[in-house]
């Protein structure tokens, strides 16, 4: 197999070491180079950081720092040209799939995102990624090199592989040119929990008449010692509870120990987001509800009924 | 700027995620034969576009589908919500179009078709959700892109957007041309009516080849394959827990959980 130029690129610094430590692993190891990318505006030590990750070589570009996925897709655009790698790896968050895919347009190489598992085989690279809103693995062959692809957060191999000597350039970009100005950055509200680290979630649907009977999904959420998760309608339409407590496709991923999911049907949107749990527990009147599909333990039965009676059996 | 705001938005007639079945020896997807519709956020993106054309007179708006035939029921859709123009562009080997291809094609179309202030499409499509097509045509015509926008007010010479990341909301500026991608947040597509349904039935679709954007076939063959879509098998034990009182039902479901060792 030939050697491989892989250059790695997160705007978040644990997931660019995971890149590295990916790369590292999937590369033949004799001749292949797995280069990081560091652009302006990144902490300072962010290098030390990769290199400490098995990057043997860190380029870093110079210029005006700024969020716009144009300037960033320019500073990249400039490495890839010097640099000449077969393959970009690059964050799987939503700036990380935006430049992918930006990036991939204005140098016409083929792109992939939301990657889960990478191969470089002879007659392509292969990669797993989410299909069907996450309900299916779909299995891309990308046929040309080089190529952009964007890795999920959680994809990566655990060790870092170290390196002897560390390759260092310097790329300054003089025509940083950002398209979009930014006037105002937000923290989202209530934006503190994550959610993806708990052990257990209680997750209430549309099953829920009232916001103030969040009070007895609460309390079981404690006795259970659980995090409180929600569906689409409860974050998005109603705003019941912040958006860090949805779980779905365009929400968050999580595979607690113990997911227990009440007065939630089981949109195929959702499912995708609570299908890794160890355990999962559904409480539902329709007995019809899709969610029982993915269920260990179904209750059917009114929530109302139902979670009053586990808040004191678990209490 | 061009007096008149040029508004195009792009959807795609996808597979219908809720209706795609796997074979149950295999758990492989068959694609070929799923039944289709027009990708969710699509509509969210017609409708934004419908909306920003209604408080500009003058304003055009140009729905634009890639893929075969069946995709005129995705431009249909784009229509009844109240898209002015429907344009397809199609070729005979359809099927094998990426989204390099379709992107290349979007890029073609704009410029062959008199360009656009404003370019809108869904920030994902429900059966691939990889959301590369509209970035990738912003970095093929080397203009501006917001991605992921929530909320969207248009000035003289562009647009102001939110745009919704992982952990913050950013308000970003861009003039005109703009890409925009949206998701479902951003509005509530309107149902059409019987009338809008008829008027859509009825609304002639300009259909162009890659010929006629002068894009050359083999600039548009595949460099991304999907080799297969298959469903992972997660086994439950699907076990149900009745009892005679809810207190019961709580008893048993505590005596599985604590023998699965998942509780506290």
């Amino acid at each position: 197999m030939s050697d491989e130029v892989v250059l790695c690129y997160s705007e978040e610094t644990g997931l660019a070491e995971e890149l590295v430590r990916l790369a590292r692993a999937a590369a033949p190891s004799d001749g292949s180079r797995v280069r990081a990318v560091v652009l302006p505006g990144a902490p300072a030590d962010a290098a030390d950081r990769l290199v400490a990750a098995g990057a043997h070589g860190i380029d870093a570009v110079t210029g005006a720092a700024s969020p716009d996925p144009a300037a960033t897709s320019d500073g990249l655009r400039a490495v890839v040209v010097a640099t000449a790698p077969t393959l970009v790896l690059i964050g799987s968050t939503k700036r990380g799939r935006e430049v992918t895919g930006r990036l991939a347009g204005a140098l016409d190489l083929p792109a992939a995102t939301g990657v889960t598992a990478l191969r470089l085989d002879p007659d392509g690279i292969r990669v797993d990624r989410e299909a069907l809103s996450g309900n299916a693995v779909a299995v891309e062959r990308i046929v040309r090199r080089p190529a952009v692809v964007a890795v999920m957060a959680g994809s990566g191999a655990p060790t870092a592989t170290a390196v002897t000597s560390v390759d260092r350039r310097t790329h300054p970009v003089a025509a940083f040119e950002a398209k979009t100005e930014r006037s105002e950055v937000r923290p989202k509200a209530g934006g503190q929990l994550e959610i993806e680290k708990a052990d257990r979630i209680v997750t209430i649907g549309r099953g829920l008449k009232k916001k103030e009977d969040l009070a007895i999904i609460e309390a079981l959420a404690k006795a259970l010692s659980a995090e409180v998760g929600c569906t689409r309608p409860l974050a998005a339409e109603s705003g019941w509870l912040s958006d860090d407590h949805w779980i779905g496709l365009t929400g968050h991923r999580v595979r607690p120990k113990l997911y227990v999911a009440i007065g939630v049907s089981g949109a195929v949107q959702h499912l995708v987001g609570m299908r890794s749990s160890k355990v999962v527990v559904a409480v539902n009147k329709d007995p019809n509800a899709p969610i029982f599909a993915q269920a260990d333990y179904r209750i059917t039965g009114d929530l109302y009924q139902v979670v009053p009676a586990l808040v004191k059996a678990f209490a | 700027m061009a007096e008149k705001l040029r508004i195009w938005v792009a959807v795609k007639h996808g597979v219908d995620v809720n209706l795609a079945r796997a074979d149950r020896a295999t758990g492989l997807v068959k694609l070929d034969s799923a039944p289709r519709r027009t990708s969710d956020f699509d509509k969210n993106a017609v409708e934004e576009a419908v909306r920003l054309r209604d408080k500009r007179p003058g304003a055009v708006v140009t729905a634009i589908s890639v893929g075969g035939p069946a995709a005129r029921e995705a431009l249909r859709d784009a229509v009844a919500i109240g898209a002015d123009e429907a344009v397809l562009v199609t070729a005979p080997n359809f099927a094998e179009w990426d989204t390099r291809a379709v992107a290349r094609l979007l890029a073609a179309a704009s410029r062959a078709l008199g360009g656009f202030d404003l370019f809108v499409l869904g920030e994902g499509s429900t059966d691939h959700f990889a959301g590369l097509v509209g970035p990738r045509l912003a970095g093929e015509l080397g203009c501006a892109d917001i991605a992921y926008v929530r909320r969207l007010t248009v000035e003289a010479d562009g647009v102001v957007a939110e745009k919704d990341l992982e952990k913050e909301v950013e308000t970003v500026r861009a003039r005109f041309p703009v890409v925009l991608t949206v998701g479902q947040e951003i509005n509530t597509p309107r149902l059409p009516t019987f009338m809008s349904n008829l008027k859509a039935s009825k609304k002639e679709v300009r259909v162009v080849s890659p010929a006629d954007l002068s894009v050359a076939a083999e600039a548009l063959a595949p460099v991304v394959v999907t080799e297969r879509v298959a469903v992972p098998e997660v086994p439950r034990k699907q076990v149900t827990i009745s009892g005679a009182s809810p207190d019961e039902l709580a008893a048993r479901l505590k005596d599985a959980l604590r023998a699965e060792g998942v509780l506290p």
